[in-house]
């Protein structure tokens, strides 16, 4: 039970990592830093097509579907819908890539 | 003519080979970097591609590789002086001095450095 060789999960199985089940308040700090700072690349680039008059198409199905941060649900900013999981939501921070990778729906009633 | 002015902030490593792509046809391969183009649909939308790894801004005028380094140097902490010309004595050689400084007419001494630091100096 106890000593060097006692059976632990990292022992017995090789590698462990273990991913705690809630994000910590400054991991939640950082996700809402890193969305306003998209927030702020698709606003530059709608206000500088828009001086010349020109538009994208995915620019304007951005600005059309997805809510900035300050529209986002906090349920929305840091957890992810998954079937799989009680209640239907786990933590974005389970999502590979997470702080690279937009996810901001989720389906409508979860 | 204005430009976007983009900066790589995240790195792509493990992210897909199209995105990856993305970035190289940028002209962006490590980060930090800083690459300018002109303000067009097509380079907003390989932009809108990294939107998550970019940082960008509208500029009016391109800086070459050289001037954007020069931006990025921090300051050298410390500024060189130059020599003051000494003040003429009135009166009395040493009292006189000493009133000046005390008006503070001047700072005779010519020092090497001088890093301020909240509102002392430091001399180096």
């Amino acid at each position: 039970m106890f000593g060097a060789f006692r059976a632990t999960n990292s022992l017995s199985g090789g590698l462990l990592w273990k991913i705690p089940w809630r994000l910590s308040p400054t991991q939640k700090y950082r996700q809402r830093q890193r969305l306003k700072a998209v927030d702020n690349v698709v606003e530059t680039l709608s206000t500088a097509l828009a001086k010349k008059g020109e538009t994208l198409k995915s620019l304007e199905r951005w600005k059309e579907e997805m809510p900035t941060e300050a529209e986002m649900l906090s349920k929305d900013k840091y957890t992810i819908f998954d079937r799989k999981e009680k209640r239907y939501r786990k933590g974005i921070h389970k999502l590979p890539k997470w702080t690279r990778v937009s996810q901001r729906l989720n389906p409508p009633g979860y | 003519m204005s430009y976007f002015r983009i900066t790589l902030r995240r790195s792509a490593i493990g992210l897909p080979s199209r995105t990856r792509a993305v970035l190289a046809a940028l002209g962006l391969h490590k980060r930090s970097q800083t690459v300018y183009h002109p303000v067009e649909a097509q380079f907003a939308g390989m932009i809108m591609k990294v939107k998550e790894l970019v940082q960008v801004a509208e500029v009016d005028k391109k800086l070459t590789k050289w001037e954007v380094r020069a931006e990025r140097r921090p300051d050298s902490g410390f500024y060189l002086e130059t020599a003051v010309p000494r003040m003429e004595d009135k009166g009395q050689k040493t009292g006189g001095r000493v009133l000046a400084r005390l008006r503070g007419e001047g700072e005779t001494k010519v020092v090497e450095g001088v890093r301020r630091e909240n509102g002392g100096e430091v001399r180096i």
